[in-house]
């Protein structure tokens, strides 16, 4: 109550309006501010988080008056932020013991290999294509299925100069199936590599 | 005191019974001749100025106390049921009147009032003409030891404290609160057979220092009764010699002077700052002013120590008040600059915060806060998975191991128990939503500008050593939607929030790559 009698002294310092806010006390139907419902959400909001954020973090920092400093806003802010810069730290020590434990056990390779595009493509299994318009073109293929074989093709594909409108991969067991909605953006090269397709 | 108090005690309750049982005039007239024969003495003794002051203040004590004792039984019968009455010397006198005078403090009920105040008129009434009869002989006894020993100081001073007393007189029949002070005085007095037995010891076995005190106790107790009869009759008594009516002048001026102070705490200049003092401060106020008849010293002593009482309270409460309202606005600027410091940090921990205000902080917190939860247990399952496998298997893993593995992995389940999170990363341009169930990972990815998405993304679960099982999206206006469902190769230590990171990353440096590209087409 005191909360609101003084946003409304803040609003209306005339004497006009303070006998309105008397009445105010006896008939609430008689005046509401403005803000009234607008800052009441806001506080009702900002203390309901307040009070879940309190929920959530486990740490609680107690001092003398002890009814006083549990629901202090300060207080719960500053525990949160303990509490995520501990959780962080632990974060971040599993996952390096996690790649230490990997790095003993794994050692990965990095193979390069230079990519063929015509190559790449005669490799290709299945290749059915129609054309749609001048510069469309919808292809669906079957390929074998190997690890980083599809980062292949769309490496493939991006050297081309062809571009994925519409792309559904579908996996069987030892297959992929590929279906793409093209669109070429060069020339020259995409004139030649269609005719490749088209003919096969 | 202990072993003296004991004999006064069973004085008491002997001359109890002769009151109770017999009427007052016959009391009055056997308590009469024997007030004569010890002043008498005195007189032909001729001892100094101050005991001869002190015969006198003794006799007005015997012709108060024949009222005193009266007026004592009943008041404690009626109010207080207490079966001990209080001995004339002065230590008990002095000490038994604290407690009651507290006792009243505590209970100022209004029926109290009346009860006391119809007692004590109704005993005035009964007692008035026999104890005019009784007033004469010794105030005309008193009149002579002031003509033998008086001084011509003496009776200035007299003479101002009589107008003092007139005044105070004139105040005091206005007041209502008169009777108050009468009936805390009143109930300490016992018989004057005890006070003739107990005075004649304790003057001749007591050292000078305790005279002092009795005299001072004395006139303060005196006073009320012998006024009481005046103001009921209205009129002086009749006087048919010059000389007895200037002493009854005398003596009801004579006693004004003591009980007024106590009673009028604001009207007088002296009676002010009793109020700021405690009850027994009053007390010891009373005795001062009882003093101030005696010796001139007295007065200036109790002025000092009631000016000092003013100076040393009215400085600690303006100190208080001051050091509280700067106390006060310090720590509530310091209050707030804090919390604003403390909502800012909280602002800069949130990897993709919403907005500034403190709701939206907090709720950013509250999302980021479970992430972190549901990141630790993620990061710990894997930990003991991996101790787990790796104790399994001691081989270094290619890719027939990994085949072997696929068939020990049954067996890991049950200890390690099904592995859940999900996860969400916003930046500029990208939204990525990674939910990983088990072994089955599920990228959600929403892009705005066009660049070629299927090829990054399928680089990044490559080098994360997902394999990949489904793919779906296209360009949808300016953005760009895909889903992936992967699968965790075995022995890769992938966890969600690492996938969504490489993925935002990514996209978000390609793009960042694509506006030069964009700029030259």
């Amino acid at each position: 109550m005191s909360l609101d009698e003084f946003s409304f002294n803040a609003e209306n310092g005339s004497n006009r309006e303070r006998m309105r806010r008397k009445n105010y006390d006896y008939d609430t139907q008689v005046f509401k501010s403005k803000n009234l419902e607008v800052e009441r959400r806001r506080r009702e909001k900002l203390s309901t988080r307040i009070l879940l954020l309190r929920s959530l973090v486990p740490i609680i920092t107690m001092q003398q008056p002890l009814e006083l400093h549990l629901m202090n806003k300060a207080t719960i802010v500053e525990d949160a932020i303990t509490y995520i810069e501990t959780q962080q730290n632990i974060v971040q020590s599993l996952s390096y013991e996690l790649h230490e434990m990997e790095a003993t056990s794994e050692e990965i390779k990095p193979k390069k290999e230079e990519i063929d595009a015509a190559e790449e493509m005669n490799k290709l299994g299945i290749v059915q294509a129609t054309k749609i318009d001048g510069n469309k073109l919808w292809v669906k293929m079957i390929i074998e299925k190997k690890r980083g074989r599809f980062k292949k093709l769309m490496e493939a594909m991006d050297n081309i100069g062809i571009e994925l409108i519409d792309t559904n991969v579908t996996t069987l067991k030892k297959a992929y199936l590929v279906t793409t909605f093209m669109q070429v953006t060069l020339g020259k090269i995409g004139i030649f590599v269609m005719d490749i397709v088209w003919g096969n | 005191m202990s072993t003296g108090d004991r004999p006064k005690m069973h004085d008491q309750t002997g001359c109890f019974d002769p009151n109770t049982t017999g009427e007052s005039v016959p009391s009055l007239k056997d308590n009469f001749p024997q007030t004569l024969p010890p002043s008498s003495p005195m007189v032909v003794v001729g001892n100094t100025t101050t005991n001869s002051i002190n015969n006198s203040l003794e006799e007005n004590l015997r012709l108060s106390v024949e009222e005193l004792s009266c007026n004592h039984h009943n008041p404690q019968h009626q109010q207080d049921h207490v079966s001990t009455y209080a001995s004339g010397v002065t230590a008990t006198s002095i000490e038994i009147p604290l407690p009651q005078h507290l006792g009243l403090n505590m209970g100022n009920s209004y029926i109290n009032n009346n009860n006391n105040m119809d007692n004590h008129l109704v005993q005035e009434v009964i007692d008035a003409f026999p104890y005019q009869q009784s007033t004469w002989d010794p105030t005309i006894v008193q009149e002579l030891q002031d003509m033998a020993y008086a001084n011509h100081t003496e009776q200035t001073q007299q003479q101002q404290q009589n107008e003092q007393q007139f005044q105070q007189f004139e105040t005091q029949n206005c007041s209502q609160s008169y009777n108050n002070p009468s009936s805390i005085l009143d109930p300490p007095y016992p018989s004057p057979d005890l006070l003739n037995l107990l005075h004649m010891p304790r003057c001749s076995a007591s050292s000078l220092l305790t005279n002092p005190s009795i005299c001072l106790t004395n006139p303060t107790q005196n006073t009320p009764n012998f006024q009481n009869p005046m103001a009921f009759l209205g009129d002086l008594p009749i006087g048919s010699e010059n000389t007895s009516a200037s002493s009854v002048l005398y003596d009801p001026l004579f006693h004004l002077n003591l009980p007024p102070q106590p009673p009028a705490l604001r009207e007088l200049f002296q009676s002010l700052p009793r109020g700021y003092s405690l009850p027994t401060n009053s007390r010891n106020g009373s005795l001062f002013g009882g003093g101030d008849e005696m010796e001139g010293d007295g007065s200036q002593l109790d002025m000092g120590v009631l000016e000092f009482n003013r100076v040393t309270l009215t400085p600690s409460v303006g100190k208080g008040r001051r050091g509280k309202a700067t106390k006060h606005f310090a720590t509530e600027k310091q209050r707030r600059e804090q919390l604003n410091g403390k909502y800012k940090i909280l602002r800069n921990l949130i990897p993709s915060p919403t907005k500034t205000d403190r709701a939206s902080v907090v709720g950013d917190a509250i999302d980021y806060i479970r992430e972190l939860i549901r990141t630790v247990n993620e990061l710990k399952l894997l930990v003991e998975k991996k101790r787990y496998a790796k104790d399994r298997c001691k081989r270094p893993k290619t890719e027939e191991d990994a085949a072997e593995s696929c068939n020990i992995k049954p067996f890991g389940d049950p200890d390690g128990g099904i592995r859940t999170s999900w996860l969400q990363r916003k930046s500029k341009d990208s939204e990525v939503d990674v939910r990983i169930i088990d072994d089955d990972v599920t990228i959600k990815l929403f892009q705005r500008k066009k660049i070629n998405c299927l090829l990054f993304v399928s680089k990044v679960l490559d080098e994360l050593q997902l394999e990949l099982h489904h793919v779906a999206g296209g360009h949808v206006g300016e953005y760009c939607s895909f889903l992936f469902n992967s699968k965790i190769m075995e022995g890769s230590s992938v966890y969600a929030s690492a996938i969504a990171n490489r993925v935002i990353d990514v996209l978000d440096s390609q793009y960042a790559a694509a506006v030069p590209h964009t700029n030259s087409y």
